[in-house]
């Protein structure tokens, strides 16, 4: 309906960018969401027929009742009131029956009673039954569904990532965020996912609809409107719904950041045109891991534990051969990107793949890899890898036995495809392992987490190998095999009051930081990854680091750190004495017992 | 020529006539005010709103709003009057029907508007 002042507000706010986006995000969700009411209109209107049929027939039963003469106990000739036909009707008709009432009945009386107890019978089965039949109508139900999830979205006060697609990468992402305390709205297009949502065990609630997310309507009622959405992850694995949901995220809230799972080169350059969405390519990534394994193990190590999220364990260190001919099977998306990265290295490539298509490639043989014969052409005897990366498991399981058998040293590298073959895999003990969904999942969970964790993975590689397995030394010290909790402590005045004092005196060594609040000689277990300071971070600062007021702390340790760390933040005689030693009374009764001068605690110099 | 629409228009005009009837008359004599006509009214009332369900139109919106305004007084006139002749000792005296009648006399103006909506409705459909 137009509404002429609305008109007029519309043409006030009409100049202002942010209104106009917001306003289109909120048309979209009004669409989606009247489609639903639309929905329940439409039940309401089956639900007329039903409902006249059971008025005209109570009208009817009770008319003929009050016009029908009867007689009182006297046998006097009476007739029945509207209350007490009425009355009558409501409790036959609802087979309650308590008798004839007031008086009984006469001969024309029963004849007309035993007409509309069959009618009045026959009205409520057919009203009771629509209305069943409707509650079971699939259209109702998931309108029902979906008022039910954009009331829970709209109610979200905390900031939530939209997820769309909730297959296995969205299940890896979903857990590790919840590990983390963060809400999420999950969009998926298959409904058993979707109820399988119940079953997953999360801390937090996790609303989830079964949609298309190729839809705007739908990622909108998602919360892609929402004040508190702080992120979209788009992992469908149909890449264009992917570059949609790309897409609407960047028209319709060009300032949320936007991470989507691509595989293909072309779609990855059409997302790019959608301002700046960090795109994730599982084959591409591995392939830097794998050079990353190459010149540098721990490095590879050392991202590997730290990007799996909080209670992983840490894996062996890889050694992959760093010199001599790699065997490839199976010359897909995986192949190709492994052959370059390879052969950037400066290792030399022979690829194998039964059905090359468009391929130009000086190493290449056409064959069955399974097939012995073909591995022996490939000269397997003197190769130090194999990657065994089709797009079918049982292959990869065979092709990695038969390398096995013939060369025990090999370093092997697979792809497991389907979640089902997982035991098979580790029962193999293979090298390095591709599991596109995990390689996923770890990544946008590194991009989420915070974002002090991102920078230090991306700027761990760069200091080298050594480097980084004495940051692993020290971490398996402190919190051993099993990563712990990883957070972070802003040195401000909100979340370090008690600090603000010893920042300024410039001699705040962050090996006196964490100590151990009960015992000041015993380190705290909680190592310091990163300091970033305005737009430079230090990567590992050592116990002399000296920290500044404002600075943000990316820490890894055990719980009980966290909240010893806490205490050391917040409560000035905790600083002081594992500051300097002194134990200072912190109420001030004791303070004015043991004369303390009240200027010696740290907050107040 | 839409059924729905005869249909539609046959009840709510019913539903407005039935009550007229039963109003006229003088407020407070019971012999001028027919039980049968009032639950006749209740009955088409009824049956109208159902009617009314499910139209999303602003016009439609109204038309319900109006037809639960009438069976709530309508109702409520009933009940009034099953209290008058059931429990009450004084039975359907004048003050009693005076109620009655004048909850119907509210329902009625409810009708009105309905029927008016009713006119508006197909008149502005004539000219589009």
């Amino acid at each position: 309906m137009g509404n002429p002042l609305l008109t007029f507000w519309r043409h006030l706010f009409d100049g202002d960018d942010e209104h106009h986006h917001r306003r289109a995000a909120l048309r979209v969700a009004a669409a989606s969401a009247s489609q639903a009411s639309a929905t329940i209109f439409l039940i309401l209107r089956r639900m007329r027929t039903p409902l006249i049929v059971l008025i005209v027939i109570f009208a009817v039963s009770v008319l003929g009742l009050t016009l029908i003469p009867g007689q009182d106990l006297d046998g006097q000739p009476s007739r029945m009131g509207f209350f007490d036909a009425f009355y009558f009707m409501s409790y036959t008709a609802s087979t309650i029956g308590f008798g004839e009432l007031p008086y009984p009945f006469t001969y024309s009386q029963r004849m007309w009673v035993t007409i509309s107890i069959y009618l009045t019978v026959i009205g409520w089965a057919y009203a009771i039954g629509s209305l069943l039949a409707l509650l079971q109508d699939r259209a109702f139900r998931s309108a029902l569904a979906l008022q039910h999830f954009s009331r829970k979205v709209s109610r979200l006060r905390e900031p939530f990532v939209l997820i769309a697609g909730y297959g296995r990468t969205g299940e890896l992402l979903g857990h590790s965020l919840d590990g983390l305390g963060r809400r999420f709205v999950v969009l998926d297009k298959d409904g058993e996912r979707i109820d399988g949502l119940e079953l997953d065990s999360y801390r937090g609630d996790v609303p989830g609809l079964a949609a298309d997310a190729r839809d705007p309507g739908h990622l909108a009622v998602a919360g892609l409107d929402h004040p508190s959405c702080e992120a979209v992850v788009a992992l469908t694995d149909d890449e264009e719904a992917n570059l949609v949901v790309v897409m609407s995220a960047a028209l319709l809230r060009p300032e949320l950041p936007v991470i989507a799972r691509v595989t293909s080169r072309a779609l990855a350059e059409r997302m790019q045109a959608f301002g700046s969405p960090n795109l994730v390519n599982p084959f591409d990534r591995f392939g830097d891991h794998l050079r990353l394994a190459l010149r540098a193990p721990a490095s590879y190590q050392l991202l590997m534990w730290l990007q799996s999220g909080p209670g992983s364990e840490l894996t062996d260190r890889a050694a992959p051969p760093r010199a001599g001919r790699w065997i490839i099977c199976g010359y897909g998306r995986l192949g190709r990107e492994l052959a370059a990265d390879l052969r950037a290295e400066g290792l030399e490539v022979t690829v194998i793949d039964d059905h090359p298509e468009d391929v130009d490639d000086p190493g290449l043989l056409v064959g069955d890899g399974s097939d012995p014969w073909i591995l022996a052409q490939a000269d397997l005897d003197r190769a130090v890898g194999l990657v065994a990366g089709t797009n079918n498991d049982t292959t990869n399981l065979s092709l990695v036995a038969a390398a096995r058998r013939s060369k025990p040293s090999l370093f092997l590298v697979a792809r497991q495809n389907r979640p089902a073959s997982a035991p098979l895999f580790a029962a193999m003990d293979i090298d390095a392992l591709l599991v596109p969904s995990e390689v996923v999942a770890h990544e946008v969970y590194a991009q989420l987490s915070t974002p002090l964790l991102w920078r230090f993975l991306r700027e761990m590689p760069g200091l080298g190998d050594a480097w980084a397995a004495a940051v692993i030394d020290s971490l398996t010290r402190v919190c051993g095999t099993r990563l712990q909790a990883l957070w972070k402590v802003r040195l401000t005045g909100q979340e370090a009051p008690a600090l603000a004092g010893w920042l300024a005196s410039a001699s705040a060594r962050l090996g006196d930081l964490l100590r151990n609040p009960e015992n000041r000689e015993e380190r705290l277990h909680a190592v310091a990854l990163l300091v970033l300071r305005g737009s430079g971070t230090t990567l590992a600062p050592d116990e002399d680091f000296v920290l500044k007021a404002g600075d943000e702390l990316l820490l890894a340790g055990r719980p009980g750190a966290r909240r010893a760390l806490d205490t050391t933040l917040f409560v000035p005689s905790v600083l002081e004495y594992v500051v300097h030693g002194h134990r200072v009374p912190s109420s001030w009764i004791w303070r004015k017992l043991s004369r303390t001068p009240v200027a010696d605690a740290p907050s107040r110099r | 020529m839409n059924l729905e629409k005869v249909v539609f228009g046959f009840f709510v005009m019913l539903a407005a006539t039935l009550n007229f009837g039963f109003f006229i008359g003088d407020i407070d004599d019971p012999a001028l005010h027919n039980p049968y006509e009032l639950f006749a009214a209740v009955v088409v009332n009824l049956i109208a709103t159902v009617l009314k369900f499910g139209d999303r139109t602003q016009i439609g919106a109204v038309h319900l709003a109006t037809s639960l305004v009438a069976d709530l007084q309508l109702i409520g006139a009933a009940l009034l009057f099953g209290y008058a002749t059931y429990v009450s000792t004084a039975g359907m005296n004048e003050s009693w029907t005076a109620s009655v009648v004048s909850l119907s006399g509210g329902a009625l103006l409810a009708n009105i508007v309905s029927v008016v909506l009713l006119v508006v409705e197909t008149v502005s459909f004539h000219r589009g």
